[in-house]
């Protein structure tokens, strides 16, 4: 992770490239898992999906599922990439930390105008929140599908047991991961959230919006004069 | 086979023929074939020994699977909820006497194929139901697990959890399972919006094959034109009556593989030509694609990718950390 105070510019990196690409591959792929994920419902002729100009192969489940499981290929593979990189590099500052339910509720109440705000991490108390959220329903998602995709190809014959276990998990986790999708839009309505919008489109945020906001973040950057000095190191208090 | 040479065969003659020629030659009925094995079963329909119960009213395979299964759909709700936007209704409450096509209250029906044969008329009855095959796009792909395939290789829906989609008709090359409104789980949930009843077909009678009996139709034919066994007799079995008439299998290759072995005199080309696919009345393209096996090379890629996300991650770190390395290097030079 390069974390970086551009003075000049008025910027701070807050993602590196690797992580903008993480982001984006699970993003793009998991929008493309939702939307043929719920083709492969019986849907797309009783809704009249098919008549939309574009839209008449959603009445295909073979061709949605073709592109199910491209989708999947990107989204499972960026997803352990994820947890095996950040995971090898001890990188743990999306993890929830101790006091989070409670600082989460101080700055939503915040949000809409009562009370202060404290100073925050780079990342805030419900994002990491949130994020644990998302990352167990991610693997969820990752492990019935591959259950299903394996039944799909070598098992359609697998136990009965095995099969609505992982059926039900995906069904209910799909859901789970729309909703997750639409509080993440959600929360980028928000204004005091706009100005991070930025960040995950550049890498970088506003040095003024950050040193307001995340204000422990950059108390830790300005501690040390090196900027190449991984995240990981000052968090473990190396320097 | 060349259908020139059995066009010289009258029916009649060739049911002799094939069961002199099976005893002659030791083909027999396999010693197993009865369906207490707990591997995969198969079943055999000869075409050649089948005569459509010409002296009956209803053929007596039909007769038995109408009386097995007639009390397997509840009962239909009064005022069926109608599906919006689209209305399709599927409604065969009121018309349960129908046997020439499958219906939600008929599994099994026998068409009959009237077919030229270098000239000479010749007709075969062919009972049409569920195919039972190796990998089931109905079952694999269906939504709520509802539809499964067993081991015994019976493929079988499960009424309490079907919601009505018709999903499993849509993937079926030949769309064999068919829909009554009006009953099952989605009446419980949001009838309006979701769901449109269950999908009913044949189940192999698997409930007759747990008990170690044999499904309704085989045990009711008077002819002895259906077997069923262990997978491997079963097909060898098929080959032998097919070398034995110089005739011809459907169903070893069609979608992938099957769980049922027609064996006809006459090729299936010629019986396809007599079948106009209809609503309940599949036809019989010989060689039909399972089309799921065009996303198998993806599926496969898939179950690879938690490898390929693992490599990506090791290759990733092995840089970053040398990139660090290189930093502090020159910052210890500095």
């Amino acid at each position: 992770m390069t974390e970086k105070i551009l003075s000049e510019k008025n910027r701070v990196v807050r993602h590196s490239r690797l992580e903008l690409i993480e982001h984006w591959a699970i993003a793009i792929s998991g929008l493309i898992l939702l939307a043929t994920g719920i083709f492969e419902l019986p849907v797309a002729k009783r809704y009249y999906i098919v008549t939309v100009p574009g839209l008449r192969w959603t009445a295909d489940f073979i061709t949605s599922l073709y592109l199910h499981y491209a989708a999947a290929l990107v989204f499972t593979a960026a997803g352990i990439f994820h947890l095996a990189y950040h995971g090898m590099r001890g990188e743990t500052g999306l993890l929830p930390k101790k006091g989070d339910l409670s600082a989460s509720v101080t700055v939503i109440k915040s949000l809409f105008g009562f009370g202060q705000e404290p100073p925050m991490h780079k990342y805030l108390p419900e994002q990491r929140l949130a994020y644990a959220g998302m990352a167990w329903i991610i693997i969820l998602l990752i492990v019935s599908g591959l259950i299903k995709t394996y039944k799909n190809l070598y098992a359609p014959d697998l136990s009965l047991a095995v099969v609505l276990t992982a059926t039900w998990i995906h069904n209910i986790c799909f859901v789970l991961f729309f909703l997750a999708f639409l509080a993440h839009m959600a929360a980028i309505l928000l204004r005091p959230n706009w100005p991070m919008v930025r960040g995950i489109f550049t890498g970088k945020v506003r040095l003024d919006y950050a040193r307001h906001r995340h204000a422990l973040w950059i108390a830790d950057l300005e501690k040390t004069k090196e900027p190449l000095i991984p995240d990981r190191d000052l968090r473990c208090g190396k320097v | 086979m060349d259908s020139g040479k059995a066009s010289k065969i009258t029916r009649r003659s060739f049911l002799r023929i094939s069961a002199g020629a099976a005893v002659l030659t030791g083909v027999h009925v396999p010693k197993t074939a009865r369906a207490e094995s707990a591997g995969s079963l198969s079943t055999l329909i000869d075409l050649s020994l089948c005569d459509g119960c010409a002296d009956r009213n209803m053929p007596a395979c039909v007769q038995a699977c109408r009386s097995i299964n007639a009390n397997k759909i509840p009962q239909v709700a009064e005022n069926i909820p109608e599906p919006w936007p689209r209305k399709t209704i599927e409604d065969w409450s009121k018309k349960q006497g129908v046997f020439n096509r499958l219906t939600p209250y008929n599994y099994l029906y026998v068409h009959r194929a009237d077919v030229m044969v270098d000239g000479r008329s010749q007709t075969l009855f062919v009972p049409r139901r569920c195919m039972h095959c190796d990998n089931p796009a109905c079952a694999t792909i269906c939504p709520f697990s509802a539809n499964h395939k067993n081991k015994n290789g019976a493929v079988v829906i499960d009424p309490d959890q079907c919601f009505g989609g018709a999903k499993c008709r849509d993937v079926c090359p030949w769309e064999i399972p068919q829909r009554q409104s009006g009953v099952g789980i989605y009446l419980h949930v949001l009838p309006d919006f979701m769901g449109n009843g269950v999908m009913y077909k044949c189940d192999l009678c698997n409930d007759r094959l747990k008990e170690g009996k044999k499904p309704g139709c085989i045990e009711a034919c008077p002819r002895g034109a259906m077997l069923i066994g262990p997978r491997k007799e079963i097909e060898a079995e098929a080959q032998a009556r097919a070398h034995q008439i110089n005739g011809h299998i459907y169903g070893q290759k069609e979608n992938g593989g099957t769980a049922t072995l027609y064996v006809s005199p006459v090729s299936f080309e010629l019986l396809n030509q007599t079948m106009t696919k209809k609503p309940g009345q599949p036809d019989m393209k010989p060689g039909v694609k399972r089309r799921m096996a065009g996303t198998d090379p993806l599926g496969k890629a898939v179950l690879a990718s938690p490898v390929l996300g693992l490599a990506l991650a090791g290759a990733a770190g092995w840089f970053s950390r040398r990139k660090e390395r290189q930093a502090r290097q020159e910052e210890d030079r500095d």
